[in-house]
């Protein structure tokens, strides 16, 4: 039997904003499989964010059940689960998110940093993450060095050197070119076929959503059950 | 934690125009601070100055311009553990130009014989002390002095007094070493007795100077001579040397509290500089303060990053700042000053590493709630930030 790296059920994400009683997720039940690409697909607002914020336990739930890799992430000090984060995911932002006064190298080393590992080891670590992505030859460059699709590279590259067990994307294609999406995206399927990284992908755009192996659609907060997509749904040529 | 120390250095420079006047501001308000420490380290914490620690000055209770019967000497001689005792008579007077500062230099009319027994910090040859025991208007200068002033032995030197009314005609047949570098002329006293002519105040002293015979003999001695004269017509108050110098200090007032309120005005400048910089600082950088979170780092990690990076740049601004007080304290040393702290005024170890630790403090404390906030901000509040 496959395990399961991701089990919600019931998972309600409710807050106040300006006085106004927001329900920005509501019962949402959902399975992701070891090795599993999947995609979360939904418009703006529907909770696609919330749900994979509370994946990475960025956010705790109001009500319902999550366990992430075997761990209830609600019984979890604050510190242990920024160790737990570490150890285990990988995340991946749509505004690339690199430390603009650090190299390349240098922003792929700084969750090697929380590790036991030496310097060396590090850089090593670091380069061969690099490599992986095709950076091999921009090991020194600052962000500012490099074009969107390639800061968005290095971004995966620090999101998989520590190995993790699960990638979290949120629109990682959103600020790309149709090329250098069409890059992120292909290195994100190869590394889920050849490296067999269990990724959850946040998109709302369903090009970007076809390279997963398993699309759940959100709408107003709602995880729509598994084949179901909204109603106004509809899918473009590719 | 010292694998957050590269990239602590990286943010603390990462906006170089900002943190070049941030550390150029520390630096001019340590090197003001430095100066002061110095300063303050000099006038009242600092050990003796060679051959002070045996020497008591003893002066009319009431005040130093009251006069004491010199009489008191031969008394203050026979008291057991007095090594020597002579008369220390400031004679004022002025040397060819008064308004020429460069003319400006301590006159004492003091006792040949005596006086490399009372002072034996002062170093002169042996035909050269012969000398100057034998000619009555013989005088003796500290080599900085001749050396100043261009003088040789031989020279010629004349005073016009203002305190006395007398006008010494002196040779030079001595120059002296002094490990004080005090910029001093002595003359005889009988000499000065001699001009005075006869009259009472030939046979009033200003003060006295005592060698003691050790340590322990000091505060006895002292409070033997005060009680020996506590009913006489002239009291007397005898301290030590260094404590009678300090007193031409609290002329200009209560310098201690002076020098503790420019410290703290000084202190507070960094603190609201460094404040400043690290608040702007850190408010550019929530969202990247959330990728670090997001990655792992845990608030504490946070939180010592953004402290040390503050300490950084307060270190850097107060060691720029310790450099330049080196520079002032040594231009400080060449003016003309009747403060002898002055002379041997510099940035000593202690200074240097107490003027860092302030700086490093200050850096630190002044970022302290900046960093907490931002170390306690959520992932989530912290990304959407637009910075």
């Amino acid at each position: 039997m496959t395990e399961t790296v991701i089990q919600t059920r019931d998972l309600t994400k409710e807050f106040i904003r300006d006085e106004f009683h927001v329900v920005a997720l509501k019962d949402a039940n959902l399975e992701v499989r070891k090795g599993e690409f999947v995609a979360l697909m939904g418009p703006s607002g529907s909770g696609k964010s919330t749900l994979l914020h509370l994946i990475a336990a960025m956010d705790r739930p109001t009500d319902g059940e999550i366990l992430v890799l075997g761990e209830n992430l609600r019984s979890l000090s604050d510190r242990a689960i920024a160790r737990w984060r570490n150890e285990h995911i990988g995340f991946v932002f749509q505004s690339f998110n690199l430390i603009p006064v650090l190299t390349a190298i240098e922003n792929v080393e700084l969750p090697l940093k929380l590790t036991a590992l030496k310097k060396k080891e590090r850089m090593e670590h670091a380069a061969t993450a690099l490599k992986l992505v095709g950076l091999g030859d921009r090991l020194g460059h600052l962000p500012r060095q490099l074009s969107g699709g390639q800061e968005q590279r290095v971004a995966i590259a620090r999101a998989i050197v520590t190995d993790p067990d699960l990638i979290l994307a949120d629109e990682p294609t959103g600020n790309l070119d149709a090329q250098s999406a069409q890059e992120i995206l292909t290195l994100l399927g190869r590394l889920n076929k050849e490296f067999g990284k269990t990724i959850l992908l946040v998109t709302h755009d369903p090009h970007a959503a076809r390279f997963a192996s398993r699309i759940r659609h959100l709408e107003k907060g709602e995880l729509l059950p598994e084949g179901q997509v909204p109603a106004d749904y509809t899918v473009a040529p590719m | 934690m010292f694998r957050y120390v590269p990239l602590m250095l990286k943010n603390a420079l990462r906006n170089r125009r900002r943190s070049t006047l941030t550390i150029l501001s520390i630096a001019a308000s340590l090197c003001l601070l430095g100066v002061m420490f110095a300063l303050y380290r000099g006038l009242f914490l600092a050990p003796p100055k060679p051959g002070q620690e045996l020497r008591l000055v003893a002066r009319h209770k009431v005040s130093m311009t009251q006069p004491l019967p010199v009489s008191y000497e031969a008394r203050i001689r026979q008291l057991p553990g007095v090594r020597e005792a002579m008369v220390w008579q400031w004679f004022g007077g002025v040397y060819k130009d008064a308004r020429d500062r460069r003319n400006f230099f301590a006159r004492f009319c003091i006792e040949p014989d005596k006086l490399f027994r009372v002072r034996p910090e002062l170093e002169m040859p042996d035909e050269q002390k012969r000398a100057f025991e034998r000619l009555r208007t013989g005088a003796v200068a500290s080599s900085d002095l001749a050396e100043r002033m261009g003088w040789k032995i031989g020279e010629r030197i004349f005073l016009t007094g203002d305190i006395y009314p007398v006008n010494p005609e002196l040779t030079l047949v001595g120059i002296f070493k002094d490990p004080n570098t005090n910029e001093t002329l002595f003359f005889s006293y009988f000499y000065l007795r001699e001009l005075l002519g006869a009259g009472p105040r030939g046979d009033m002293v200003g003060t006295f100077q005592i060698q003691a015979e050790n340590a322990e003999a000091v505060p006895r001695l002292a409070k033997a001579i005060d009680t020996m004269f506590e009913n006489s017509t002239a009291p007397t108050k005898t301290e030590t040397e260094q404590a009678f110098a300090l007193q031409f200090v609290s002329f200009l007032g209560n310098i201690k509290l002076y020098l503790m309120i420019i410290c703290a005005a000084v202190t507070f400048t960094i603190l609201l500089v460094s404040a400043n910089t690290m608040a702007m600082s850190v408010r550019e950088r929530v969202r990247e303060i959330g990728i670090l979170k997001t990655l792992g780092y845990t608030p504490g990690a946070i939180l010592f990053m953004i402290l040390g990076e503050a300490g950084v740049i307060a270190l850097m601004g107060g060691a720029l700042g310790l450099l330049l007080a080196s520079g002032m304290t040594a231009a400080l040393r060449q003016g003309p000053t009747f403060v002898g702290a002055m002379r041997t005024l510099s940035i000593t170890p202690d200074v240097g590493a107490l003027s860092l630790a302030l700086a490093f403090l200050i850096g630190v404390g002044s970022s302290l709630i900046p960093a907490w906030n931002a170390a306690r901000t959520s992932i989530l509040e912290a990304l959407r930030d637009s910075g």
